[in-house]
């Protein structure tokens, strides 16, 4: 009863405080509430615009249809519940299964003919463009659900499709012209607009089965042994397939998605395996620990708030305890304020994120590629969080109410300010702790897979950081006397009162170790690639090669026009030196592909052979060049001083990173040709004279270099690859009007100029990111703290103003409040920064070249970001205070 | 006033208490071995000097504040051997408490401020809330029992603190200079209260450096760098008419 009694005091209490104390409680509230807002918001958001398999049903299926049949190529087809993230092949087929075979597993049903997601190219105002070609007819009722009609009519004959606005957007007439992968090419007329279930943006025509050329190409079924868009099939309705029907038509090579099974999947597990989805341990730890940072965050932003509040009700407190009441009763009422504004922070965030959210489905819908899911409410994960928000709230009132219980109640009723003593033992738990996670960031600074253990190593560092911070407090005061007025006022007041400026000046110096942490590792990347980066060509040298892909991606099998290329470069560039490159023809052709090896030939039977290993420039188009000897492009020239003179002698000039192999004096050249429609591959070996040698420069070689009749000895097809060009002395822009000339010719090319490493604008941005984030961060976690000193410094004030102190020493006494708690904060977060920042170097730029040596680490600190953190955003901070803050002293005799 | 009533054991007793404050050059003796008794029944004033140790006497006789040695009894219980748990029961059951400036929770109505004790020790609502509008009754401001202190006077306000300090049974009163805020003629009127308790039985000391407001007390006793060196008014088992000569 009496435990009762004291929580429903404590309320009592403490509600009444915070609605007479509006401005504080909604400071606290809003450092609460905002994370709780945002996370549910986002999650809500994201549940809303991932489509499940179980919601996506309806965009594979239609709404009506029981099942889809789709042949999935000439073999049998192994699958699992829901064939659409792919299946396997077993045995070949002699045919492909008709309507009839199905019939006879599963008895005579409707079947509506389709052929889904067939690549065509349709031309558009911006000339021709991918798009989806879907044969079926979308009035029938099995396929409902499938296609909505905006706007027009059906389709009723072959040559009428509809089309969705995304491909209306590209500039389309009311007649259609549609190229197939056979090239062939037929116009049809458009007579709808639809809406597809399954694309927002991506471009689809759909027409009655046959509107396009009958039996898909190979490349349709998606590219090989394990599907992914099978072929043509049907639509069914009747009951659903069993698992021994669904075995017996993946026997016929028939893809089955039936709905009941993938939305009871739980039910075929066992006959049928899962779908996947496993338990990923590091998945758990990444999200505990940064729930654990962002809790660690928002104690420190939202504890001076409660510190405030502490330290107004201290009073209230002292009297309480004057009346008989006990250190831990007092305690409950700063508690019972964390209570309230915990749970309305909550409920407060959930039900503002949940409106958010529906707000904002038409923005989502936007970036989306896709049609958004129902909108979801995941329950269970808004009950985490807004479990997460009232845990912050009540850990970011523990400290301030201990403090409150520990108060000297004679002092505090005598009207004398000050915080109680601190506890002695904190600072050397505090220097415990920071040792222990610096410690752990050691272990963790292994070449892989220590990121984590440093993330929560930099966790402890923090935390022991935040017991340190009154002692360092305290030596800025101890030296503060050297300093004018104001920064030595702040700076002890400052220790004087540890409860509001310790959590702040630990919000700063926790946002600021983050900072410095990924500033470090984000600097030492970009270090690692920098000194790291292998130029493919010499500095100022251009490499032209094919571009010999259609528009559907696959390779052409046409003959590059070199004549037509070298002139548009040479109309560019006419005082370049331009020589072409022969070599090994290109390995993807449709036609036929060539593999070449270089082996050891001392090697012993069935040992490693093949001397390397690499990677290999491929800037002109092959990575075997055959030449003569003369006009060698200067790549070439400067890797292997003496390959001119070898390749005259007739050797062949293959390099290695193995020093070991240098010593050989010659090789077998091992040719492999693979034609389509032969079963296997045509081989061919052949021992050559060679000099193996190591590349002499930090440019990426090619990996051999044959004189003509070596490779023609060795079966090695030649064909012109590219072209060399010398100094071109092109500009950016310049390039890149060149590459869109050759891109434009009938037989397509591309240039390549060797610039150097050119880093990348992310590590710019990134850091402009972070300095914006400590910005904002550091200016709310001294906010609150620098105005609740200048309240409590009124009387101070006051008298400065009795003794004829000016107006503005107001302003300045806020600025070097904001300073102290800013500077302190960010050299604090400095140090604490280094220790996960320097760690997380290790596995980051550790590259192992398997067996080869290895590269790294790289540290590299952005000593620029470190200084604007650590002096330019105090400074700032204190400025804009400063600025912001009105100068009229307090009188005296108005204190009463 | 009777004889009887203010013989037998003291509500209060402070056996050579000693109180210093900080240590080394630091170090200030608020108290040197202060020896002293209040009965029940008994109004004792102390006085003299700012700095004597006349507020330290009155904390450490509360158990706010705990003596450098020395012990304190208060009705018969060793606040040194209570605990802060046993100190804070005794504060709530049988210490009161009155301050100059009042000290009233801005946040709690009369009534609440009152019953603030006897809620802290378990009492429920309803009875606390009963027995404090008896307190505010006796002291003449039932009235205000819903009102929060910044809606009263200074002298309601201080009849209020003196309710909260006698609400229950309580027979030891502490008041710190309690007409210190307050004009003279409604300091007169609190202390004439405070005098109206103690004849009703319990021991009440006062402290003041108003010679008049002593003239309330049966017995004066005077500090000077925090040792008692003078007394004066009938000590007890001293004649009646003594006693009554200060009334």
């Amino acid at each position: 009863m009496s435990w009762l009694t004291s929580w429903r005091l404590a309320f009592r209490l403490a509600r009444r405080d915070l609605l007479k104390h509006k401005a504080r409680a909604i400071i606290a509230l809003v450092m609460v509430t905002l994370p709780v807002f945002g996370v549910v918001a986002a999650d809500i958001l994201s549940e809303t615009t991932s489509v499940s398999t179980v919601e996506g049903i309806d965009r594979q299926l239609g709404s009506v249809a029981t099942a889809s049949l789709r042949l999935g190529g000439d073999h049998q087809v192994v699958q699992s519940i829901d064939p659409s993230s792919g299946w396997g092949t077993g045995k070949r087929l002699d045919r492909s299964a008709t309507q009839a075979d199905i019939e006879k597993v599963i008895g005579r049903r409707t079947m509506q003919p389709l052929n889904l997601a067939v690549q065509v190219l349709a031309e558009t105002s911006h000339g021709r463009e991918l798009a989806r070609a879907d044969q079926i007819d979308p009035s029938t009722p099995l396929a409902s659900g499938l296609y909505r009609l905006v706007s027009g009519r059906w389709p009723s004959g072959p040559g009428q499709v509809v089309v969705n606005q995304a491909l209306r957007d590209r500039g389309i007439g009311e007649t259609l012209t549609v190229v197939s992968r056979d090239s062939s090419e037929r116009k049809v007329q458009v007579v709808g607009t639809i809406e597809d279930a399954s694309t927002r943006t991506f471009p689809v025509v759909v027409g009655l089965p046959g509107w396009l050329p009958a039996g898909p190409s190979e490349a349709d079924m998606g590219g090989g042994p394990t599907g992914v868009t099978p072929g043509p099939g049907w639509l069914i309705d009747g009951a659903w397939i069993t698992p021994a029907q669904l075995h017996a038509l993946n026997d016929l090579g028939v893809v089955v998605a039936d709905r009941y099974m993938i939305t009871h999947a739980d039910e075929f597990h066992d006959e049928l395996g899962s779908d996947g989805g496993y338990s990923d341990d590091e998945t758990a730890q990444v999200i505990a620990l940064i729930v654990v940072m962002a809790l660690i965050e928002v104690v420190l932003l939202a504890g001076p708030a409660f510190a405030v509040g502490a330290r107004k009700q201290q009073r209230s407190l002292a009297l309480v305890v004057a009346s008989g009441g006990t250190p831990t009763q007092a305690r409950r009422v700063i508690v019972a304020g964390g209570w309230l504004l915990g749970l309305s922070a909550a409920v407060g965030g959930v039900v503002l994120g949940i409106g958010a959210a529906w707000a904002l489905q038409p923005v989502a819908q936007r970036f989306s590629d896709t049609w958004l899911g129902p909108f979801q409410i995941p329950w269970s994960h808004l009950a985490a969080v807004a479990l997460f928000g009232l845990v912050s709230a009540l850990v970011a009132c523990v400290v301030p109410a201990w403090i409150a219980s520990r108060q000297n109640v004679v002092a505090v009723l005598a009207g004398r300010r000050g915080d109680a003593k601190p506890v002695r033992a904190f600072p050397w738990i505090g220097l415990a702790l920071f040792g222990i996670g610096v410690v752990v960031a050691v272990m963790g600074a292994r070449p892989s897979g220590g990121q984590l253990t440093i993330a929560w190593a930099a966790v402890i560092c923090v935390l022991g950081m935040v017991l340190l911070v009154p002692v360092v407090v305290s030596w800025m005061a101890r030296i503060a006397g050297r300093f004018p007025l104001p920064v030595r006022f702040a700076a002890r007041d400052a220790v004087r009162h540890r409860t509001r400026t310790t959590p702040a000046v630990a919000a700063v110096a926790a946002t600021v170790a983050g900072v410095v942490a990924l500033g470090i590792s984000t600097a030492s990347d970009e270090k690692e690639n920098r000194e790291t980066y292998t130029p493919s060509l010499v500095m100022g040298d251009a490499a032209v090669s094919a571009q010999p892909y259609d528009d559907f991606g696959d390779p052409t099998g046409k003959a590059t026009d070199w004549k037509a290329v070298e002139a548009a470069v040479r109309a560019q560039v006419p005082n370049a030196r331009i020589t072409r490159v022969s070599g090994l023809q290109d390995e993807y052709s449709p036609k036929t592909w060539t593999a070449v090896d270089f082996e050891d030939p001392t090697a012993a039977k069935n040992a490693y052979a093949t001397i390397g290993p690499g990677p290999w420039a491929n800037v002109f188009g092959t990575d075997v060049i055959v030449s003569d000897g003369t006009d060698l492009p200067r790549l070439i020239t400067q890797l292997a001083p003496d390959a001119a003179e070898a390749l005259r002698a007739g050797k062949a000039v293959v390099f290695t990173a193995d020093p070991s192999t240098t010593r050989l004096d010659s090789v077998v050249i091992n040719v492999e040709r693979h034609t389509p429609g032969k079963r296997g591959h045509d081989r061919s070996r052949v021992t050559v004279p060679a000099e193996v040698v190591e590349p002499k420069t930090g440019m990426t070689p090619p990996h051999a270099l044959l004189p003509p009749k070596v490779a023609a000895e060795a079966g090695v097809p030649v064909t012109t690859t590219g072209l060399d060009v010398t100094q071109p002395g092109l500009s950016k822009s310049q390039q890149k009007d060149l590459n869109a000339t050759l891109l434009a010719l009938p037989t397509p090319a591309s240039i390549t100029v060797e610039r150097g490493y050119e880093p990348s604008s992310d590590i710019a941005i990134i850091q402009a990111l972070l300095l914006a984030l400590a910005a904002v961060l550091m200016l709310g976690g001294t906010l609150t703290a620098m105005f609740l000193a200048l309240s409590d410094a009124r009387p101070d004030l006051a008298t400065l103003a009795a003794v004829g102190a000016e107006a503005r020493v107001r302003r300045k006494v806020a600025a070097s409040y904001t300073f102290v708690v800013a500077f302190v904060g960010a050299v604090l977060g400095m140090v604490v920064g280094f220790v996960p920042g320097i760690a997380v170097t290790r596995p980051l730029t550790v590259t192992d070249y398997y067996g080869q040596g290895s590269s790294g680490p790289f540290l590299d600190i952005p000593w620029l970001l470190i200084v604007l953190v650590v002096v330019g955003l105090p400074v700032l901070s204190s400025l804009l205070v400063g600025a912001c803050v009105r100068s009229r002293l307090p009188m005296m005799k108005r204190l009463s | 006033m009777t004889t009887e009533s203010l013989a037998g054991s003291p509500v209060l007793r402070l056996d050579r208490v000693t109180r210093v404050h900080g240590t080394g050059e630091l170090a200030v003796h608020a108290l040197r071995e202060v020896s002293f008794e209040a009965h029940a029944g008994e109004l004792v004033a102390v006085m003299g000097p700012s700095g004597s140790g006349k507020s330290t006497l009155l904390t450490v006789a509360g158990g706010l504040d705990e003596p450098s040695s020395g012990r304190v009894l208060v009705e018969g219980s060793d606040l040194g051997a209570a605990g802060q748990s046993g100190r804070a029961k005794l504060r709530r059951t049988s210490i009161g408490y009155v301050f100059q400036d009042f000290n009233l929770i801005p946040a709690l109505t009369a009534v609440e401020n009152v019953s603030l004790p006897l809620e802290l020790d378990g009492v429920p609502a309803r009875a606390a809330r009963a027995a404090a509008v008896t307190a505010l009754d006796e002291l003449g401001v039932a009235d205000l029992a819903d009102r929060f202190p910044d809606e009263m006077s200074g002298g309601q306000q201080q009849r209020v603190a003196i309710a909260r300090a006698v609400v229950g049974d309580r027979r030891l009163i502490l008041a710190d200079e309690p007409t210190g805020a307050l004009d003279s003629v409604t300091g007169e009127e609190i202390l004439r209260l405070l005098r109206a308790r103690c004849d009703a039985g319990a021991a009440g000391v006062l402290v003041t450096h108003e010679p008049r407001h002593a003239g309330w007390a049966d017995r004066v006793v005077y500090l000077r760098d925090g040792l008692v060196v003078d007394e004066s008014g009938a000590p007890v088992g001293a004649s009646v008419g003594a006693a009554e000569g200060l009334a």
